[in-house]
């Protein structure tokens, strides 16, 4: 036993090592009975100075759970389980792809129409806005409601509903409208 | 480094086993015999708390200490040990949590016989004597180490050492206790 060993051994007790010296320990211990037996004499005077001394001073139960412990399979844990991970087969990429382009035409497609769409409708857009104090002036005039019975704003719906169902037929959106009327006496 | 030991021998490493067993036997063999008072049963009730353990590694997750883990299974063994034999266990139980404190406890004194309160007087005034007498900076390494409880980097700051010295210092300084303790046991047998 050298003094490097020794050391070892004490540190040991104090549970000062790691790594490499920890294994260097445990292989000292594994196959040196005079190490093993100065580890017990470290670790007994540091049992003595906490006062964890039994009566039974030279206690060595190692030897005997060796023995009891000897037939017992090692102890291995239950390796965690990995994801399981199935590659795509070629063909799924092949249709993964096509559907992919055949998506992005279809994208392409609907806003390039619609931007067609919000062209055609700004001229009538303009009209309603340079009608609207007439429409004001009219909402104020029925109370508040649309009073269907005046001809000017008949004509004036049934423009509105024109435009609209021309606008939805040229988009692909469906068309669809309500209109809503009180009659007078509500 | 019980952790490291630990999962060691979780991975099969018996021999980590037989380390903890070196560490921590002489604890656990005074803490069944608190339970138990025949030193003989003691140990044959050690011997079966340590196998219980073993068996029950894989499951040790390290959220508590190793020893607290350990000390719950040697009471528990100690207490069925003495259920077994249609004997009373002791109306106390000393909290897992202060496990590493359990020698303060007064309710295991009483267990003690007057032998072995002769030989830890004994041993007590040999180790104070024998730390008395080392150098200066042995003892204080010892006795920072041993009862004030810092690891070796904390000693190396408090003494503005390298940890290598704490190292060696503390190994003199049981050397030296060996001796005095040697020389007590020799005497009694």
């Amino acid at each position: 036993m050298t003094a490097n060993q020794n050391e070892l051994l004490s540190a040991l007790v104090d549970g000062e090592l790691k790594g490499n010296e920890l294994k260097q320990a445990l292989q000292l211990l594994s196959t040196n009975d005079a190490a093993r037996a100065q580890f017990q004499r470290h670790q007994l005077v540091s049992d003595v100075l906490h006062g964890h001394m039994s009566q039974n001073i030279a206690v060595d139960l190692t030897g005997r759970i060796a023995d009891a412990i000897l037939d017992e399979p090692a102890i291995t844990l239950p390796q965690k389980r990995k994801a399981l991970v199935i590659p795509f087969p070629t063909q799924f990429w092949k249709q993964a792809t096509g559907l992919a382009l055949a998506a992005s035409v279809g994208a392409m497609a609907v806003m390039g129409l619609t931007n067609q769409s919000q062209i055609q409708l700004r001229p009538v857009t303009a009209v309603a806005s340079i009608e609207a104090p007439t429409q004001s002036m009219t909402v104020a005039q029925a109370g508040n409601r649309w009073t269907v019975g005046q001809q000017e704003v008949e004509e004036r719906l049934n423009t509105y509903l024109v435009n609209h169902n021309e606008y939805a037929g040229a988009s692909s959106v469906f068309s669809y409208a309500r209109v809503v009327s009180y009659d007078v006496g509500q | 480094m019980d952790l490291e030991l630990v999962q060691r021998v979780q991975e099969g490493d018996k021999k980590a086993f037989d380390v903890l067993i070196l560490k921590y036997q002489q604890r656990i063999v005074h803490v069944i015999t608190g339970f138990v008072h025949d030193p003989v049963e003691a140990l044959d009730v050690a011997q079966e708390a340590f196998i219980k353990a073993y068996r029950a590694i894989p499951n040790f997750r390290g959220d508590s200490a190793f020893y607290t883990w350990l000390y719950r299974i040697a009471i528990n063994t100690a207490k069925n040990h003495l259920t077994a034999r249609a004997r009373r266990p002791p109306a106390m139980d000393v909290d897992a949590l202060d496990a590493t404190n359990y020698y303060d406890a007064p309710e295991l004194k009483e267990f003690e016989t007057p032998e072995s309160n002769l030989i830890s007087t004994e041993l007590e005034h040999a180790i104070q004597q024998a730390i008395q007498d080392l150098p200066e900076d042995t003892a204080t390494a010892i006795r920072l180490r041993e009862f004030e409880g810092m690891s070796y980097e904390e000693i190396a700051q408090v003494m503005d050492c390298p940890i290598g010295t704490v190292r060696s210092r503390i190994f003199r300084a049981r050397e030296a206790i060996e001796k005095q303790i040697n020389q007590i046991m020799s005497e009694e047998e």
